[in-house]
């Protein structure tokens, strides 16, 4: 059985449609790119799969549980149930808590039980993949650097109890050094039978490091893009 | 000079628990509840109720009982009423547009007919509430304080710091916290706006009722009696920073003690002067407000 089954979805907002009658899989295991340009829908995916979309149309199977449907009002209302039946996100830019510590950003992340008593140890392994955190756990997080703040929104949703995880643009607004960094970092975690779901602009980033990397063209997908554009270097040879 | 202090304490104690209610509402929330004076209102009239019971069916007219209830009821009764104000002005609104504008209006209209409702059925003269600390006095030297303000200022204290505490420690009030600062986050990590504003609602209604049956203490319940709390409150919670407990309780004692010292000395008409101006004074040399926490009030 895939993890997230997406069949005829449609999602937009008013009266503009984003999305154009989606079909679309991930199973178990994978790491999924999902390339395109600005404005193409890769963050209104994101938005449709946790029903922050003004409206949406169309099934979306969560482990065989129906998350998706026919909605048009109530934007984010499901959101919360959605985020804690398993998906957690790293949101495009960074929607931490600028007066709370690094500490309590990352902890308001495990927010399902069985997260949350195990915290200390999901705060320990989340400041394996990101060190440069680790000096900065009382600091207000409104306070650190572009690419901390980053680490921040990525390693909160890596603090979840999730069987997927989507990141929205983790190298937007990043100098190129510290992106092929967060990146690498992210393509390195062990996902289990989870699945990752990254968006992104810059594709050398994450080729060759994906199962998939799926194109996203005007609100509708391109299958695996990542073949036609094998020839492109990995991001650290470019450099 | 302890007369004074104990006076302005008192105050102190009464302003801080509802702005501490306000200052949470308005940030976490995001809605300026004005129907905090009929929250308030209605925790008194549910104590007044009670005792009012209690004495007809029971005979009794003072003891541990019937403070404890009177205190647990007004801030049920409040909680509750915290709770009808979220179901009517919150939930059905939170997600339109304009809604700090909507809800303006629609807190202000739950205050116009809650006002009203009580005018109805418990009429325009004021209620007395049981004297729950007794009406001992406390004699140190040439002084005197009533038992009534050191038992105001102490409970008042122990539930301030309870709340604090479980704001900085609990998951529920991490959660809070989250709200506070970015709402949309939060509902990306799972904090559901809803109940959490519900929460919230409640909570500073429990607070306002135990303001409620503590200034019951030294005046009556009335109708109207949640206007000046609800003004005090909304002054005090915009200069101690909203969504700031400790700059909130420091406006608090500031205000109260300004309000002491200006009724002994001068006239208790020149009080509300002496507030604004002590207000203004702080939101001109610290635009967040003592406490300060949010990076930017939310709009």
């Amino acid at each position: 059985m895939s993890l997230l089954q997406m069949e005829e979805v449609s999602s937009g907002y008013g009266t503009m449609r984003v999305i154009h009658g989606l079909n679309f899989s991930i199973e178990p295991g994978e790491r999924i790119g999902l390339v395109g340009l600005n404005g193409h829908g890769k963050t209104t995916l994101i938005s449709t799969i946790v029903g922050m979309t003004g409206w949406q149309d169309g099934s979306i199977e969560f482990m065989g549980q129906q998350i998706g449907g026919r909605r048009s009002h109530g934007v984010g209302r499901n959101t919360p149930k959605i985020v804690r039946s398993g998906i957690a996100i790293a949101p495009q830019g960074d929607a931490i808590f600028p007066g709370l510590s690094v500490e309590e950003n990352l902890d308001s992340g495990a927010y399902t039980d069985g997260a949350w008593k195990t915290r200390k140890r999901r705060r320990d392994s989340v400041l394996e993949v990101f060190p440069p955190l680790r000096s900065r756990l009382k600091q207000s997080a409104g306070t650190l650097s572009g690419g901390e703040r980053r680490m921040v929104s990525v390693g909160r949703a890596l603090m979840a109890d999730a069987k997927l995880y989507l990141v929205d643009e983790p190298s937007l607004g990043l100098a190129p050094k510290i992106s092929i960094g967060l990146v690498a970092a992210l393509c390195e975690i062990d996902l289990g039978d989870g699945a990752m779901l990254i968006a992104e602009q810059n594709l050398p980033l994450l080729s060759g490091k994906c199962d998939r990397i799926l194109g996203m063209h005007a609100g509708e997908l391109k299958e695996d893009v990542g073949e036609a554009l094998g020839d492109i270097p990995p991001a650290a040879e470019m450099s | 000079m302890i007369e004074l202090l104990a006076s302005a304490l008192v105050l102190a104690s009464m302003y801080g628990l509802v702005a501490v209610g306000i200052s949470l509402t308005w940030s976490s929330v995001g809605m300026l509840n004005l129907a905090q004076g009929f929250v308030f209102t209605a925790g008194g009239y549910v104590a007044f109720l009670f005792a009012q019971y209690m004495a007809k069916n029971f005979s009794i007219r003072d003891g541990v009982i019937l403070s404890l209830g009177v205190v647990f009821l007004g801030m049920l009764g409040s909680a509750v009423a915290g709770l009808v104000v979220g179901g009517l002005a919150f939930l059905p609104l939170h997600d339109r547009i304009n809604f700090p504008v909507r809800g303006l209006i629609a807190t202000l209209a739950i205050s116009i007919i809650g006002t009203q409702v009580f005018m109805l059925i418990f009429g325009p003269q004021s209620k007395p509430l049981p004297q729950i600390f007794g009406i001992k006095r406390l004699k140190i030297g040439e002084f005197s304080i009533a038992y009534g303000q050191i038992g105001t200022i102490v409970v008042a204290t122990i539930v301030l710091l309870l709340v604090t505490l479980w704001m900085r420690n609990s998951r529920r009030g991490l959660q809070m916290r989250a709200m506070m600062m970015n709402p949309l986050g939060a509902n990306m990590v799972g904090v559901s706006v809803r109940t959490t504003g519900m929460i919230a609602l409640a909570l500073s209604g429990a607070l306002s009722g135990l303001a409620s049956v503590l200034l019951g203490q030294i005046f009556f319940v009335s109708p109207t009696s949640g206007v000046q709390p609800l003004i005090v409150g909304l002054i005090i919670s915009l200069a101690g920073g909203l969504g700031s407990m400790p700059g909130t309780v420091a406006a608090a004692v500031l205000l109260g003690l300004a309000e002491a010292v200006t009724a002994r000395y001068t006239e208790q008409s020149f009080v509300p002067f002496v507030q604004f101006a002590l207000v203004i004074a702080i939101l001109t040399f610290r635009p967040r407000g003592l406490g300060g926490v949010l990076e930017d009030v939310r709009e």
